[in-house]
């Protein structure tokens, strides 16, 4: 039986039909929207950020299903998104909300917060939507969400270069702590 | 169709008791007809919640917070007794310099109380999650005005609405049901059918999917828009033959469906605070509002998204007489875009000390802001562990408003309720009110004095 639970592994996407394995672009030239849809909402406020869960909620680049035949990308193959302010490493689906040719839409959260832009001018918001920016596809895997802010901020760690921080152990699903845990209380 | 298939759940028959009329701590819908199922001091089940609030209510344990914490020299978070880390929390506060208090959208109004006196004290910056999402739409009301209702009145008088750049389905999905499309209401006998629905977004959203009009302008094309529409309702010819994407044809039938309409509300949402034109977006659409109020009766609601994120901006625009963003450190309340806004003082890297309660930096600021966490000290008062947690030196866990802790919020229209405690929280917990409190006192004992600068005097000679 298939229970309408509020957990989902993944956020329900359509199936594409035939998409080459090499696309007719290398680098596509899109528009970057970022907000939120309602699986990264309820994901986030359960308080699953840790989970695979929010991973595949939050750091999803959601496009037109004619943009990702251009580069050959399948749902959930990964891309890298590069903007003026960063890159980082996200699941590609067919959005649900298509046709949108030409712009991808990330939901928010630390993935997209890597790409947006701070840029506030003068008015207290800063520009989250209509970011200029390129898709490309990757073998790079995209990173669960403790491991994405240690790759980011690098506030715990001596380490500085990307590459060595992105490929270190991952912190897993878990929260890490030295403390009691939920059952150590009952 | 991959995805889409018949889902039934059986409903939830092993539960103590109910608690009946709870309100819904998630968005800004603020449903107060909500009943918990509790077994063993547990929200087993919710009735009458979205997706949204049934998750938020029914929340993952893996991840609460429960015990506080202190980072280590290692890097990793270590447990704690609760006055070690009040101690450590007020002495990274009493001794900052340029400290600011973000966030408070999830948590009471009588917790903001508390965090005032403390910011006042110490000459903080208060800040809440409007200065990245509705802080534009504030701007705005300043400027043009807030021809606003209550969702009550939209329920019972509404013919006609419009949401533009927001998306309810996913973002407030019961707002259609509970207040704006589908209830049936005094004037409004026969609900949906009495009701026409349009909506204003680049995408084709599921709000969209349920509307009776898709106004699909192309990105960064509200502004212009919206003008085409003032300059039809105010008699002027559109010279352009497409205005933003949209065929000036289809903008001379919309502005006549708007003005037929015997009541019209808009529901404006982050579609038109985030993109570039920011708060001259909603300057226009409440100029939009004033000219339809000519030929018939309109209204606006911003879709505000955290259940108190309005509280915070009524309380501080009560206590300080600014909505958001307000900067104590001169021993009064000053407010200047650009400058006393959490983004803009993390970009320049201005703060020694951030304290988070109940809000999420580290999932919602863009990198650029973020980096600065990374450099000073942060203290977070939440009950989830979250990304703020990957970033946090310092974990006070607060208690859940509206579960655990009964409390004040806001609703979008400005609407007070009182929500209502259905369990106990964990015993190692504490009120986000108790916590505030806690600081203030412990940091007015390590520091006798307020820190703010010393109260200007033009004239010294003349005292």
């Amino acid at each position: 039986m298939f229970y309408a639970n509020t957990y989902l592994d993944k956020p329900v996407v359509d199936d594409l039909e035939q998409i080459p394995s090499e696309g007719s672009e290398k680098i596509l030239h899109c528009m970057l929207n970022t907000g939120s849809d309602i699986y990264q909402g309820a994901c986030k406020k359960r308080g699953s950020t840790l989970k695979e869960e929010y991973k595949n909620a939050s750091g999803t680049c959601y496009m037109d299903p004619r943009d990702m035949v251009k580069l050959g990308v399948n749902n959930w193959d990964t891309v890298l998104v590069k903007t003026n302010f960063g890159e980082v490493v996200l699941n590609a689906a067919k959005s649900r909300d298509a046709p949108h040719e030409g712009t991808v839409f990330v939901c928010k959260g630390p993935w997209a917060n890597t790409i947006t832009s701070h840029e506030t001018y003068c008015c207290s918001d800063p520009t989250y939507k209509g970011i200029k920016c390129t898709v490309e596809k990757t073998d790079r895997k995209v990173l669960l969400m403790a491991d994405l802010m240690r790759l980011v901020y690098k506030k715990y760690v001596d380490e500085t270069d990307d590459k060595v921080v992105e490929n270190m152990e991952s912190l897993g699903e878990m929260p890490v702590y030295r403390g009691r845990k939920w059952e150590e209380l009952e | 169709m991959g995805g889409i298939r018949m889902s039934y759940e059986p409903p939830i028959t092993d539960y103590d008791h109910i608690v009946e009329d709870c309100t819904c701590a998630f968005c800004g819908c603020n449903c107060d007809d909500l009943d918990y199922l509790v077994k063993d001091n547990k929200v087993v089940a919710v009735r009458h919640a979205c997706r949204l609030g049934a998750s938020k209510i029914m929340e993952d344990i893996d991840q609460r917070l429960l015990v506080p914490m202190i980072r280590g020299d290692d890097g990793e978070l270590e447990e704690t007794d609760w006055d070690t880390a009040l101690d450590k929390a007020a002495e990274l506060i009493a001794h900052s310099i340029r400290p600011v208090f973000y966030g408070w959208s999830e948590t009471s109004t009588e917790c903001m109380k508390e965090g005032l006196e403390l910011g006042e004290y110490i000459g903080a910056v208060l800040d809440n999650q409007a200065t990245i999402c509705h802080g534009p739409s504030l701007q705005a009301m300043q400027n043009a005005g807030y021809p606003i209702q209550t969702l009550g009145e939209v329920t019972n008088r509404a013919d006609m609405i419009v949401y533009s750049g927001s998306n309810a389905m996913n973002s407030h999905p019961r707002h259609m049901a509970r207040y704006a499309v589908f209830p049936r209401g005094y004037f409004r006998k026969r609900g949906r059918f009495d009701r026409t629905v349009v909506t204003m977004d680049p995408k084709f959203s599921d709000t969209a999917k349920m509307s009776d009009k898709w106004i699909g302008f192309e990105q960064n094309g509200d502004y212009g828009f919206y003008n085409a529409i003032r300059a039809v309702l105010k008699g002027k010819k559109l010279h352009a033959d497409v205005i933003s994407g949209i065929p000036k044809e289809d903008i001379y039938e919309l502005v006549e469906q708007m003005k037929s309409a015997e009541f019209g509300v808009l529901f404006f949402g982050l579609g038109l605070t985030h993109t570039l034109s920011k708060q001259r977006n909603i300057d226009i659409a409440i100029k939009m509002v004033m000219d339809l109020n000519k030929d018939s009766k309109w209204g606006l609601t911003p879709m505000r998204g955290h259940f108190n994120v309005n509280g915070f901006n009524i309380f501080m625009a009560f206590e300080t007489g600014f909505a958001f963003g307000v900067d104590l450190s001169r021993g009064y309340a000053r407010y200047m875009l650009g400058e006393t806004n959490t983004i803009d003082l993390l970009t320049r890297k201005e703060p020694d000390v951030f304290m988070v309660i109940a809000a999420d930096p580290g999932a919602h600021f863009p990198n650029g802001a973020n980096q600065h966490l990374a450099n000073i000290p942060v203290i977070q008062c939440d009950i989830h562990w979250g990304p703020s947690t990957e970033l946090a030196d310092v974990v006070l866990p607060g208690s859940f408003i509206a579960v655990e802790c009964a409390g004040t919020s806001y609703r979008m229209d400005g609407v007070p309720i009182y929500m209502r405690k259905a369990i106990d929280k964990p015993a190692t917990c504490r009120d986000d009110e108790w916590i505030m409190r806690e600081l203030k006192e412990r940091v007015m004992k390590l520091r006798e004095e307020p820190n703010v600068a010393p109260k200007y005097v033009p004239n010294p000679a003349a005292e």
